[in-house]
């Protein structure tokens, strides 16, 4: 392979210096273009279908504790090991199943790689939409069920809908057909979402454009 | 009495001087900004627009922090040094007919001489310092500097020869006030050596070695800062904006315009160093920053040996048509 480093000048170019002044001219195009710059404090960017935030653990309307079943899945499949989960179980009232006494996550270690939601069998964990939750302190961080629970119902709160019709599509793992799926993860997602259709990169506002306003 | 009158226009001059310095650098940083597909400073006041006055209050606060080992009387002075010599230049300068606070015979030499002097400010900086990345800093501005130096005083011999004085309104007046009586035409060689080496003199990008952000982190300036940091970034925007107005009256008719203006004769002065500004920031915006030896080669090379053949076509076209 030949590599060219110069394009080739001939003397009038050269004396001229065509190049910078071709330099110079982009330059002085983008000065009259409008800059990309959002004010963020007061303009909050748009958050998009699948955006992985602030962790929280979704409150059972039915129990009004959260919906985990204690399997691990999650705290296995973690890359940072972040999450740490303590089941017991209560013999005589609730038989075998497993229940809940601790639900850790630490935000700090947490990647937001989205795999624990994606792997959760009854839809029990969520990375919420929420990114803004700097702190000034370090156990704020260390999320624990009581805190992963309000942030539920804080997240739902803004949110303004009902708990019930939230669908987050990480839930929905990519690429699989619906009938390998457990019941809780049969989700009514896009069809993009699911995997056949997936848009990626530059293409997405062409094919999201025209039924979400930017 | 007269002297009264000329205290009260130096203190004048001083304050549209230091209030432009703290304008440029908005306008440096928002132009840039823009160039970039940025928005440049926005938040002190509408558009940024205290944001000069803010970053003036914040390095005046600032601790004044002298390193132990430095040389501490030439290293509180050096960055003096450079301010007043930059200063002294503006004195002979004509902002229109008349208006110039001091008049002297040898204006461009005396410019000249004031912003050699500014480099010692740099390079006992460079030296005072006691740092490895000032004193290389110190270094490459002493040697771009004595380098330029050259070219530049050589590009202006045609004008001298053309205007037949060193005295700055003598030479606005010489041009005339029509657009084609303007030396940028005659001297366009001229203008061209000038106007690379006058980018080399301030240190600016592309030739900005002395301070080269990406290597020396800041140069010569690293071990200041707070007011006396400060200083030196006035100095050298007030070396652009002299550098600008020599440019101006030496090729682009000084304080000539398309029409008279009234009551601010200087008006056309002002628009031109303006538009000097704009070039050196636009330039600045562009271009990458040269190596080390292109600089040396484009000013020993090319720029002196340019200079010098135009000196010769000038005085040769003196002698035979004028």
């Amino acid at each position: 392979m030949q590599i060219q480093y110069k394009p080739k000048r001939n003397l009038l170019e050269t004396i001229l210096q065509t190049e910078i002044l071709q330099g110079l001219g982009l330059t002085l195009r983008r000065l009259f273009s409008k800059p990309i710059t959002r004010q963020y404090p007061d303009e909050k960017p748009q958050i998009r279908l699948g955006f992985r935030g602030q962790h929280a653990l979704v409150r059972d309307p039915q129990t009004g504790d959260c919906k985990c079943i204690g399997c691990m899945r999650c705290a296995m499949v973690c890359p940072s090991r972040c999450i740490r989960i303590r089941p017991y179980k209560d013999k005589e009232k609730y038989g075998n199943r497993r229940l809940i006494q601790e639900y850790k996550i630490e935000a700090l270690r947490c990647v937001y790689c989205g795999y624990c939601a994606e792997v959760c069998p009854v839809d029990a964990i969520v990375l919420t939409e929420v990114f803004e939750y700097a702190s000034y302190d370090r156990p704020s961080l260390f999320f624990t069920k009581e805190q992963l629970l309000a942030n539920w119902d804080r997240f739902i709160a803004d949110k303004g809908i009902r708990a019930e019709d939230y669908v987050n599509p990480c839930w929905r793992p990519r690429g699989l057909p619906e009938h390998t799926l457990p019941a809780a993860k049969r989700l009514p997602v896009d069809a993009e979402w699911s995997g056949e259709e997936q848009v990626v990169g530059r293409n997405w506002k062409k094919h999201h454009g025209a039924n979400q306003a930017v | 009495m007269n002297i009264l009158l000329l205290l009260v226009w130096i203190v004048v001059l001083f304050c549209v001087v230091m209030l432009h310095v703290a304008y440029a650098t908005y306008f440096e940083r928002k132009i840039i900004g823009h160039m970039q597909v940025r928005l440049g400073p926005m938040r002190v006041g509408w558009h940024g627009l205290l944001q000069p006055i803010a970053d003036g209050v914040k390095s005046f606060f600032k601790e004044d922090i002298v390193p132990d080992n430095a040389d501490r009387p030439t290293f509180l002075a050096a960055p003096i040094i450079c301010l007043v010599a930059m200063m002294a230049s503006l004195a002979v300068l004509p902002f229109a007919s008349g208006w110039v606070l001091a008049d002297i015979d040898i204006g461009l030499l005396f410019v000249f001489a004031m912003s050699s002097l500014a480099s010692y400010g740099v390079v006992l900086a460079g030296w005072a310092s006691n740092s490895k990345y000032s004193f290389l800093g110190g270094l490459r501005s002493m040697a771009q500097v004595i380098s330029y130096e050259i070219s530049m005083g050589l590009s202006l011999v045609g004008v001298m020869l053309m205007a037949g004085s060193l005295n700055l309104t003598r030479i606005v007046e010489a041009q005339g006030d029509s657009f084609l009586s303007m030396y940028l035409f005659p001297q366009a060689i001229g203008f061209f050596v000038f106007f690379i080496s006058m980018l080399a003199e301030t240190n600016r990008v592309p030739f900005d070695l002395p301070e080269a952000e990406t290597e020396l982190v800041s140069g010569y300036s690293t071990e200041y800062s707070g007011m006396r940091y400060a200083i030196f970034f006035m100095a050298e925007y007030i070396g652009m904006m002299v550098m600008a107005a020599i440019g101006t009256v030496c090729f682009l008719g000084g304080w000539h315009g398309p029409f008279a203006v009234p009551w601010f004769p200087a008006l056309w002065f002002v628009g031109k160093i303006y538009l000097f500004m704009f070039l050196f920031i636009w330039i600045r915006a562009t271009l990458p920053r040269y190596r080390y030896d292109q600089l040396m080669d484009l000013g020993w090379k090319l720029l002196i040996p340019l200079a010098l053949v135009n000196i010769v076509l000038t005085a040769c076209f003196k002698a035979l048509f004028g």
